[in-house]
């Protein structure tokens, strides 16, 4: 298939996004390596190391930003001048745009993994299961790349669209009390509970590495579910743009 | 044989007709000049005929195909070079080229040469390795010809390609065009530059305002206004000069003034020059005359009323 040609080239584009590459990689080295050194001896009420869950969390907030990458290259070959010449290509447009999606996910995976092993082998932090890990990672990347598809798809201005996709990370991050801490009252512990990426995918690791699995599988579910209901109205929204 | 063709094709944006029942039939072999000002459809025209975007009225058919979104296997006849420079900035040049060589189905040793023979097509080789980010704009219009190259398409359209580049890569460009109609590619070419269009266009067809308002070889079109007579006249200070009185001698058709330079065109053996210019030197002083053969500038005027491009400012 042709679309499968692309996407070596797909993948060299955004691994050439230098300012990503240091946004996704290198500010959250040097946040690991900081707090790391800020919370040496803090433990958690169960005695552990907070740090641990501390690296854990971090890794998992900058993968609510992962989708930044393809929605940024369905923008530009879709919606902008090189349209014509995407269009004029003798392949399956809608694959194509998938393609990005599949290349921005495996991206932002793998940044996630560098991150992880980093926090792992230098600060000792620990994850557990690493496919478990892997999985929830991943689960995070693909719910991150469809909300910031539909925002492509849904919004005309480009722009909004990528504060709307901002908004959809540093809400979580805030509502997750990774800011400041958020009141202890009954909605936010639900949203905390049920609805927040970020604190779904960290309750599904924590409760993997304390052999809560029920606890963990029923978490990642819920982060399956909405990808999976997002995913078709993204497919929706994205039939009328691109064909 | 034919390549494409477009039937009263109507294309509108809103309540502003932008293409307004346009004909066109494209044999194998022909290069086809389309000229017009700036939103006449030059662009349009090609994005329908391409299949690229929906139109309200009409037929469009391209290697036969009938019905746009057109099938793979044609779109693989057609080489399109847009307007704007689409290339991709992140990858080097050789690796646009492999991406759309790629998209095209080539491989291996078949795609390497293509890859190859498009850079050196370009005179792009010597950069293959390089981020076009520090390419000039002219490379950067090189590569983006070379991008529909690859695959060797039968049917070549550029849309304004030398617009806003040096002289040595215009050159490089309309020779590269060139060699493609010696191979025997056919080619809908369409720029503001007369100049391009009598060098290397077998056919021109001259729209404005979204209608195809003449067609015809470069012969056959300046014919058409071998009965009239222009004369260009330097003078001091144009603006003295009561224009509607120089419209109203005898035998003049139509009066353009550009500066100081004031063109006057006459209908054929008028004999109205005494008259003209004793009328412009009452009100200003001549600094030469100058009576020229017409050019497709020229018909292009007559048809249209219009330069073809602003003289001030472009580029
Ligand atoms: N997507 C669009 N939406 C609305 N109007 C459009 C659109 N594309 C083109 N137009 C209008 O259609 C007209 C023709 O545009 P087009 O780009 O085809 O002209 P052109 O001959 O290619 O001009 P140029 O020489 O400047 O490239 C213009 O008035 C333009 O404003
Ligand atoms: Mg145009």
């Amino acid at each position: 298939m042709r679309v499968i040609s692309t996407m070596k080239f797909t993948f060299f584009r955004m691994v050439r996004e230098y300012i990503t590459l240091l946004l996704l990689l290198v500010v959250p080295i040097v946040l690991l390596t900081v707090f790391s050194f800020v919370l040496e001896g803090v433990t958690t009420e169960t005695g552990e190391p907070l740090i641990n869950e501390q690296n854990v969390i971090f890794v998992l907030v900058f993968q609510m930003f992962g989708g930044a990458l393809a929605m940024a290259y369905i923008h530009t070959d879709f919606f902008t001048e090189r349209k014509q010449r995407i269009y004029a290509l003798p392949f399956n447009q809608t694959l194509y745009a998938f393609s990005i999606m599949v290349c921005g996910i495996v991206y932002s995976v793998l940044l996630g993994i560098v991150l992880m092993t980093f926090s792992e082998f230098v600060f000792g932090a620990d994850w557990g299961n690493w496919l478990w890990a892997i999985y929830i990672i991943f689960l995070l990347a693909l719910l991150s790349n469809i909300v910031c598809l539909i925002f492509t798809f849904s919004v005309n201005n480009f722009k909004i669209a990528e504060r709307l996709s901002e908004v959809y990370g540093v809400g979580f991050v805030i509502l997750a009390g990774l800011i400041f801490p958020v009141p202890g009252n009954d909605f936010f512990v639900f949203v905390n509970t049920y609805v927040n990426p970020i604190t779904l995918a960290a309750d599904a690791i924590y409760g993997m590495n304390q052999s809560h699995a029920g606890e963990a599988w029923f978490r990642s579910n819920i982060l399956l579910i909405a990808s999976g209901v997002l995913f078709i109205v993204m497919l929706i929204l994205g039939k009328r743009k691109i064909r | 044989m034919m390549i494409a063709s477009m039937q009263g094709v109507v294309k509108r944006y809103g309540s502003n007709i932008v293409l307004d029942y346009v004909d066109l039939a494209i044999d194998e072999g022909e290069i086809i000049g389309l000229l017009g000002p700036n939103g006449a459809g030059k662009t349009t025209l090609i994005q329908t005929l391409t299949g690229m975007i929906p139109f309200e009225k009409g037929q469009v058919t391209l290697f036969g195909d009938v019905k746009a979104p057109f099938s793979n296997k044609n779109k693989e006849k057609i080489g399109l070079v847009t307007q704007e420079i689409t290339i991709f900035e992140e990858l080097t040049a050789k690796e646009n080229l492999q991406f759309f060589a790629g998209v095209y189905g080539l491989k291996g040793e078949e795609k390497k040469n293509s890859v190859q023979e498009a850079l050196e097509f370009v005179g792009l080789s010597d950069r293959a390795n390089k981020m076009p980010k520090k390419f000039s704009g002219g490379m950067k219009r090189r590569l983006n010809i070379a991008c529909a190259l690859t695959h060797r398409p039968r049917f070549i359209i550029m849309d304004e390609p030398t617009v806003g580049i040096d002289p040595q890569s215009r050159n490089y460009i309309l020779e590269a065009v060139k060699k493609l109609r010696e191979e025997g590619t056919t080619i809908l070419y369409t720029t503001h530059y007369m100049e391009e269009v009598q060098a290397i266009a077998s056919r021109v067809v001259i729209m404005d305002q979204g209608q195809i308002i003449k067609e015809g070889t470069v012969d056959e079109l300046i014919k058409t206004i071998q009965h009239e007579e222009k004369v260009k006249i330097d003078v001091t200070d144009a603006g003295q000069i009561p224009l509607n009185k120089l419209e109203s001698v005898t035998g003049v058709k139509q009066v353009n003034v550009d500066g100081n330079q004031i063109m006057i065109i006459s209908e054929a053996n008028s004999g109205n020059l005494d008259r003209i210019l004793s009328l412009i030197k009452a009100h200003a002083g001549v600094l030469g005359i100058q009576a020229d053969k017409p050019n497709l500038e020229d018909v292009f005027l007559t048809l249209t009323g219009k330069q073809l491009r602003d003289k001030v400012g472009e580029e």
